[in-house]
């Protein structure tokens, strides 16, 4: 273990950081992280720790150490990691005395993850850091690696005593994992069970960096730091709510991964349940991780089961066939490398569910998610009742509208309100036009990216934009037995060109309850 | 900022602002159509005496508008001048992405004589609603004019000024007693370069061990930057740096600046030192505890940099923090997408003016 020992009380806070645009500053640690060879250290982790560096939000000892199997120098993993930055950092060009200071603590440590002498020069590495830059015996690890080596990672980490806890005496040791949280409920669990055995719950933080943006974090203000909506936001006045993911790409290079997956275990079973969860959920008490946390629970856990036997009635899949996307071609899924040619996997599904409670009885939820649809785009939208009494139904040129909140989530960040206006002139005719908010025009600069957020908030300790054991599990719960029906149907799922919105099943779905989907 | 047919300034009848900006929106739809959107988040008024800073105030504030849209309106007052009152309207575009742009109206009032009473009303006729006020005042602000000075204030929710304009420590009170007596929040641009001073100062004390040698200091060193005059102004940054430390901290500083702290009298030393650019900026800072040791921050101007520095018995990663020099549209920019008003200038601001005193008898 670490030789420096870190006060079991936290300190008083620094007054000379009240007021300051970089209010909340971590105390310095090390962040190790695990697979840093991989596509995501040098896409996301390094370039989001760069910018955060560059805005004053990284502590002066803060230290990064990269542990993979290749065999690297600290000088060659940090002009790997320079390129990175270089090519992808929020914050270009890079600054090159912010860069030569922040690389200072960047190292690299080669092990395999099942093999204990990594481990062990890890650990020195780590104590070492402790002695030089005042980590404190701090930790933070990154597993960046796929889910089957956690298991492995975790044990070794206890078994070599690099793991502690304030609660313990020791300085805190905190764990990130990335999606998937499992493939269905029962390995969900086990990863689960496997995490808590060296981990405690408080030290896990599973990232969905659907959270980390910005527009996610604003529904939550949209929601209650506004009195007008929440007296609106319930089945008496709103009709339904649509919430769509659209990836204009292919499964590109997750063949493999995609194939065993598939859209709904890809994109719903995590990211569209926290976008319905944070639409659906009840006021929490505060801004805080557990009350948070546990308002978003209960939507999932209220989610209406699907009909045993029929579950085609409220969900259907889809499958890309051969088209065009953006004016490209864009080959079938079944055509695309390490996907089987007879593949059954969706990459598209959508499904109409309910939320059983007070607030939401009968109001209907249409989740729709797919890849090689005709653009990106993640949008909700809250489908208003109309007005109650149509007064101008007798006169010509008037068909009023129901009003939509939409907001969007990705990219062109914002929100719209429609709603029906007179046209000037003499005579009552009506048209829908919207008011719009839109962030790049109100607040110009661009929001930093999810993972630095995230980083961030793993850094400071909360754990407010981090899925908790529960969520993940009951989220399982709900979607294990679709899954199990989709895996039992010998059918292919229903085709769709690339390019499109989906499968003709997928408009039925909404079109039989008198609705249609949103052009989003 | 792009060409644009709004961009040429139209004179217009002082009674019709309105009514002409309504018209030039309707014509310039015809023309762009759905590529343009007319945005404000904030009315900033910049209060100008020549015609030079009202140029100034309108170049800044032209770019300042592409990061925070807004209602600018830009008075000339000059009561020497002629009797008259004339107003023009013009739009500050910006392209944001996507073909598309961002439009913010310009208004400009020239006022003359006698006529210059008129403006603060015009003005605040002029403000869009439910959208916040700041009022940029370019230049020292008139003590001797107290009343004209908090009718144009009246309804601000902003008074943004450059200290570095100080002519004397009076000007900081009279901030400071708008800050008190009016809803009025004063807003300094020379507290806004400070930033990454106080920055890289809090980052010397964020280390858990670091925390308590906050009790221990002895003295404070500031080195401002000057031309070799002794205009007060120059060193009002470095005043306002002290000021923080000893405010946050909880030093006590009596009327003629005088510093006490746990450990007893603590000495401030400003220093001016005469050099080429950054004329009233922070060239270094030093602070020193009981035991001798010693934290530094010094500004590398080459890499654009703040270096902080411990030593003594210490281990302690030398930390960088960026601080380019910043002109003022970029200030401006910074200040107005602050939401709140800043609660700690206020606390500094008598405890500054306060330490101009120790200054100007030492």
């Amino acid at each position: 273990m670490s030789s420096v020992t870190a006060p079991t009380q936290a300190p008083a806070a620094n007054p000379l950081r009240e007021g300051l645009e970089q209010e909340r500053v971590p105390d310095a640690s090390s962040l190790v992280i695990f697979g840093a060879s991989g596509d995501l250290t040098g896409r996301k982790l390094l370039p989001a720790l760069y910018s955060l560096a560059h805005d004053g939000l990284l502590p002066a000892g803060q230290t990064i150490i990269g542990f993979a199997r290749p065999d690297f120098t600290d000088d060659a993993f940090r002009m790997a990691m320079r390129e990175a930055c270089d090519k992808y950092a929020r914050t270009r060009p890079v600054d090159n005395a912010i860069w030569e200071n922040f690389a200072k603590g960047l190292f690299y440590v080669q092990g395999d993850f099942s093999e204990p002498s990594g481990y062990y020069r890890l650990n020195q590495k780590l104590q070492e850091c402790d002695r030089t830059r005042g980590t404190g015996g701090r930790r933070i690890y990154y597993l960046a690696v796929p889910p089957q080596f956690f298991p492995v990672i975790s044990e070794l980490l206890g078994a070599e005593k690099m793991v502690t806890d304030p609660e313990r005496g020791g300085p805190f040791t905190r764990v990130i994992i990335e999606k998937p949280f499992g493939h269905d409920l029962q390995s969900a669990k086990e990863l689960n069970r496997v995490a808590v055995s060296t981990f405690r719950e408080r030290q896990v933080f599973r990232i969905d960096h659907y959270l980390g943006k910005e527009t996610v974090q604003n529904l939550l203000v949209l929601r209650f730091a506004n009195g007008i909506f929440e007296p609106f936001w319930n089945r008496q006045y709103i009709d339904h709510v649509q919430i769509t993911v659209a990836e204009s790409i292919g499964v590109e290079k997750r063949g493999n991964y995609f194939d065993s997956a598939g859209i709904t275990r890809d994109i719903i079973q995590n990211h569209m349940m926290q976008l319905l969860s944070l639409i659906a959920m009840e006021p929490p008490v505060a801004f805080e991780a557990d009350p948070v946390r546990d308002e978003k629970v209960k939507v999932v856990r209220a989610l209406r089961e699907f009909p045993r036997g029929s579950e085609e009635e409220n969900a259907v899949r889809g499958q890309y066939a051969d088209g065009s996307v953006l004016g490209e071609k864009a080959v079938a899924y079944r055509k695309e490398s390490n996907v089987s040619p007879e593949s059954k996997t969706e990459t598209f599904a959508a499904m109409k569910v309910f939320v059983d409670n007070w607030r939401w009885a009968d109001v209907p939820f249409y989740l729709r998610a797919g890849k090689r649809l005709p653009k990106r785009v993640t949008d909700i939208s809250i489908h208003f009742r109309p007005a109650p009494y149509p007064m101008w139904r007798k006169l010509r040129g008037v068909s009023t509208q129901p009003n939509v909140l939409a907001i969007r989530i990705q990219p062109d960040e914002g929100i719209s309100l429609k709603f029906d206006s007179k046209v000037p002139g003499p005579s009552v005719r009506t048209a829908p036009v919207t008011m719009e908010f839109r962030y790049a025009t109100s607040f110009g600069a661009e929001p930093p990216e999810a993972y630095e957020r995230l980083l961030l908030e793993t850094m400071l300790g909360d754990s407010t934009l981090f899925a908790r054991r529960d969520e993940v599990e009951t989220a399982w719960a709900w979607l294990d037995p679709l899954l199990n029906a989709w895996a039992a149907d010998t059918r292919p799922p229903d085709f769709y060109p690339a390019g499109t919105w989906g499968p003709e099943s997928a408009d039925k779905l909404i079109e039989r309850d008198g609705r249609k989907w949103r052009r989003p | 900022m792009t060409a644009s047919p709004l961009h040429a300034d139209v004179r217009v009848d002082v009674t019709a602002i309105e009514k002409h900006l309504a018209e030039l929106w309707r014509s310039s739809k015809e023309v762009a159509d759905d590529a343009l959107t007319r945005a404000a988040l904030w009315n900033v008024v910049a209060h100008t005496s020549t015609s030079e800073t009202h140029a100034k105030a309108s170049e800044t504030l032209g770019k300042a508008s592409g990061a925070v849209p807004q209602r600018t309106i830009i008075v000339r007052a000059d009561p020497s001048a002629p009797p008259e009152i004339a107003s023009w309207i013009s739009a500050n575009c910006h392209l944001v992405g996507g073909g598309k742009q961002v439009c913010s109206e310009e208004i400009a009032i020239v006022a003359g004589g006698d006529r210059v009473q008129r403006v603060p009303p015009l003005v605040n006729a002029l403000l869009i609603p439910d959208m916040p006020v700041a009022v940029w005042w370019l230049g020292d602000l008139p003590n001797e004019n107290e009343d004209y000075v908090l009718t144009l204030l009246e309804p601000a929710d902003r008074l943004i000024v450059d200290s570095v304009h100080f002519d004397s420590p009076a000007d900081l009170l009279l901030i400071n007693r708008v800050g008190e007596k009016t809803t009025t929040m004063p807003a300094d641009l020379n507290w806004v370069r400070l930033e990454e001073w106080r920055q890289a100062t809090a980052s010397i004390f964020d280390p858990p061990h670091m925390r308590a040698r906050l009790e221990a200091i002895r003295s404070i060193r500031v080195a401002a930057g000057t031309s070799g005059s002794d205009y007060f102004g120059e060193i009002v940054e470095s005043l306002l740096y002290a000021a923080w430390i000893s405010a946050q901290v909880g030093h006590q500083v009596d009327a003629l600046g005088k510093v006490e702290g746990p450990l007893g009298s603590i000495d401030y030393r400003i220093e001016r030192r005469k050099q080429e650019s950054d004329i009233g900026g922070i060239s270094l800072a030093e602070i020193t505890f009981d035991d001798g040791s010693c934290a530094s921050i010094t500004r590398d101007r080459e890499r654009g940099i703040l270096v902080t520095n411990v030593d003594g018995n210490l281990s302690f990663p030398e930390s960088v923090t960026r601080a380019v020099v910043c002109d003022i549209d970029k200030l401006i920019v910074r200040q107005l997408k602050r939401a709140q008003s800043d609660r700690i200038l206020l606390k500094v601001l008598p405890v500054a003016s306060r330490l101009a005193k120790r200054v100007a008898s030492s």
